[in-house]
């Protein structure tokens, strides 16, 4: 089942080249679409126009059956959770508090919150004893991620957003973090899209991939089969992207 | 020093109430600028293009001087006149720009996408608001109502030319009794508070930067607090007494006197309640404050009624001048009541020593001595039309050299002490007595009148009408020899103008 639906959309500000033009691509539940290409893309975009920070200007948004145009905003971005790069997190809120704010715009209880912090920290890998009453800028680079991925599921929403979720980490602790993302998608069985400008990332943790070029989606399929396309904007951007470990790694 | 803490162990009382008068007004007026700006400054970070307008008016605002300020407030109904709630008002207009430009810097500046996380999770602008944009400009809020406060106590001082109390009593007080003891007693501990509030309140910004758990809730709650505070306050400050009559004087010892005497007799007569507004800050201001009924009677001369509030020219005919201005007062429904029986003219004196030995009683006993003698006068007299220019003309005055110009208080001082000759001084200065000077007659009346008397409110007058004849029984009974015994108690021997009133009262 599509829980995502782009069908033939095209954004942009007014007196400025389209951002996005005549795009058409689908997530279904349990599926990572990694979105990859350079800065400028339209990869963010497409992400804003799931959660209706943006409507499009052309064609439709379908999210988990329903047109965004006729989606209630607040409760559209309640149900998709967000990661964004490096600065999402509040920094007067603590970790838990991070990680509490959609549960409690909900309105949940508060010893429902708890639980659901304590499980939620622990799924992501930081010791809640430890990390629950941490302010933000005590945390590493990687741990803020972790959390930032914690804060996202809080409310076990059916949609994950992630915008270069790793993207401002160091490869070792990146690579960890990946592996670590992989084993919980598998288990939840989120529909996520994945923005990033790395392919191997894109190869490790996308199901499917999309390659994104001036606002078009130029390739798209199993990841697996990128490497072998012999589409010439596809290889010369793979390529331009990666050109060492395309050659060298091969997706497991 | 020593000086300044005997007065304030002599006033303990009046030094306290006129502390709390203070801190009442900065903690009012802050809170209400709080209560009005942070959401204007909400408002204005929300709309880009109204900020840069808004902050260029309260720029404005903020370059007018306090005291000019406090003239452009008085013929407003509501919001202006005199006492605490005209003083309110223009404190909490030059404590918005601090606070409306914290609150816009403070919300402007949070990180774009601090906000955007906050709206791409499902927050409400309302959420974000309380939530996330407000508790983090909170460091940056705090710091501009601290600036606020800090020239609220400042600009508070000020407030006391209109009648709203406060330290700047004594620092009024004291610039017109040229004593610097009693400036001090309200300088120190004005500067003392500014101090204390500035401290107090950088801690509050420490403490709210420094991350504590649910500082947002209380800083809804003390904001609401301070809110509720400051409507409840200043209801209590603006209401005026009800039934209470107003009694008035301007900012120098002789009408801090007289304002106590008018007092004290319509207490004592009538029974009726007297509030007291002494030292408003002039002639005008109190003439602005009768029209709009702030106040209800003050005591006023003849000749600068006639000059310096019906804009006429000056005349030396004394009937004449008390019938025009009692017709122009009348025409603006106010009454000039009998005069207190002494004239507060310019006074030609010289020293009691020459006077005695040469046997000077007039002005023209001394013209033929004056190519030998040396004069020395205030400026303003300098100047004045009905001061030396005229004067000289009058009485063929010609003196050894051209006058010094010196200060009036000084004036008195280098005549005793034989740096001048003559000078013109004001007829009830208690130096005058002190210093053991001569007041020469003007016997060829070329100074016009200044007879002091009451002018009040028709429309008290007729609701009250023993009020009206208390004032009147006071017609004549003030003689200038009295007014200067009384001004010498006050500014010689430091006493209490309320208690010479009353033992003036009670011979």
């Amino acid at each position: 089942m599509d829980v995502v639906e782009f069908h033939r959309v095209s954004f942009g500000h007014p007196g400025r080249p389209r951002i996005l033009d005549d795009l058409t691509l689908n997530v279904r539940a349990g599926e990572v679409l990694a979105l990859v290409g350079s800065s400028g893309a339209g990869k963010t975009t497409v992400l804003k126009l799931v959660n209706r920070l943006f409507l499009p200007d052309a064609g439709d948004v379908i999210v988990q059956g329903k047109n965004t145009r006729e989606w209630d905003p607040i409760r559209l971005r309640r149900s998709a959770g967000y990661v964004i790069q490096e600065v999402g997190l509040f920094p007067h809120l603590t970790i838990a508090e991070n990680v509490a704010v959609v549960p409690r715009l909900e309105g949940w209880s508060g010893d429902r919150i708890a639980v659901r912090v304590r499980e939620l920290l622990e799924l992501i890998g930081l010791e809640p004893a430890i990390y629950a009453g941490r302010w933000p800028d005590e945390l590493s680079g990687g741990q803020r991620q972790r959390a930032g991925v914690a804060r996202a599921l809080a409310a076990d929403p059916p949609v994950l957003l992630m915008d270069e979720p790793f993207g401002a980490l160091d490869p070792i602790t990146r690579r960890q973090l990946q592996n670590h993302f992989r084993g919980i998608q598998t288990r939840l069985g989120k529909a996520v899209i994945l923005v990033t400008h790395d392919m191997a990332e894109a190869m490790a943790l996308g199901d499917r991939i999309g390659v994104m070029q001036d606002g078009r989606l130029v390739w798209s399929g199993p990841s697996r089969e990128i490497l072998e396309s012999d589409h010439p904007l596809v290889r010369q951007f793979v390529e331009s992207v990666t050109p060492l470990r395309t050659s060298t790694e091969m997706p497991e | 020093m020593t000086s300044v803490l005997r007065f304030w162990i002599a006033h303990r009382q009046e030094v306290a109430t006129l502390l709390g008068e203070h801190v009442l007004l900065v903690a009012l007026s802050t809170a209400a600028a709080v209560a009005i700006g942070v959401p204007l400054g909400i408002f204005a970070s929300r709309r880009p293009r109204l900020a840069s307008p808004f902050l260029i008016a309260s720029n404005v605002v903020q370059t007018v001087p306090s005291l000019a300020m406090f003239g452009f407030l008085l013929p407003i109904p509501l919001v202006g006149g005199v006492g605490a709630r005209a003083a309110l008002v223009v404190l909490v207009l030059y404590g918005l720009l601090p606070i409306v430009r914290s609150t816009i810097v403070g919300i402007t500046g949070i990180d774009k996408s601090i906000r955007e996380a906050g709206t791409a999770m499902g927050m409400t602008p309302r959420e974000l608001l309380r939530q996330i944009e407000l508790p983090l400009a909170l460091p940056s809020i705090i710091a501009g109502i601290r600036v606020a406060a800090v020239v609220g106590v400042g600009s508070a001082t000020i407030a006391a030319a209109i009648g709203a109390g406060g330290l700047g009593q004594y620092i009024y007080r004291g610039l017109s009794m040229v004593d610097s003891t009693v400036i001090l007693a309200g300088a120190i501990p004005a500067a003392f508070l500014a101090l204390v509030v500035d401290g107090g309140l950088l801690w509050l910004e420490r403490q709210l930067s420094s991350r504590r758990r649910g500082r947002s809730r209380r800083a809804v709650a003390a904001a609401a607090s301070l809110a509720a505070l400051a409507l409840a306050g200043s209801a209590a400050l603006s209401a005026r007494s009800s039934g209470a009559i107003v009694v008035g004087s301007k900012n120098f010892t002789e009408q801090l006197i007289l304002g106590e005497l008018l007092a004290q007799t319509i207490e004592r007569d009538t029974g009726l309640q007297v509030e007291r507004r002494l030292n408003l800050g002039g002639t005008l201001i109190c003439d602005r404050a009768l029209a709009t009924g702030d106040i209800d009677v003050y005591v006023e001369y003849t000749g600068t009624a006639l000059t310096a509030v019906f804009h006429k020219p000056p005349s030396s005919d004394r009937a004449a001048v008390t019938e025009t201005v009692r017709t122009l007062y009348a025409d603006s429904g106010r009454t000039l009541l009998p005069g207190l029986g002494y004239d507060n003219t310019f006074a030609i004196l010289v020293r009691g020593t020459d006077a005695r030995a040469r046997g000077l009683r007039t002005i023209d006993d001394v013209a033929p001595l004056a190519p030998q003698w040396r004069a020395g006068f205030g400026y303003e007299f300098l100047e004045r039309p009905d001061g030396y220019p005229g004067l000289a003309k009058a009485y063929g005055l010609t003196f050894r050299d051209p006058p010094h110009v010196m200060d009036l208080t000084l004036s008195y001082r280098a005549l005793a002490s034989g740096q001048v000759d003559l000078i013109a001084g004001d007829a009830t200065a208690g130096l005058i007595r002190g210093l053991d000077l001569f007041q020469l007659e003007d016997n060829r009346r070329f100074f016009p009148p200044y007879d002091a008397a009451p002018v009040a409110r028709s429309s008290t007058l007729l609701r009250y009408p023993q009020m009206k004849r208390a004032l009147e029984r006071l017609a004549g009974r003030i003689t200038a020899a009295d007014m200067r015994e009384m001004n010498y108690a006050a500014d010689a021997l430091k006493e209490n103008p309320a208690d010479i009133a009353r033992r003036f009262l009670e011979k």
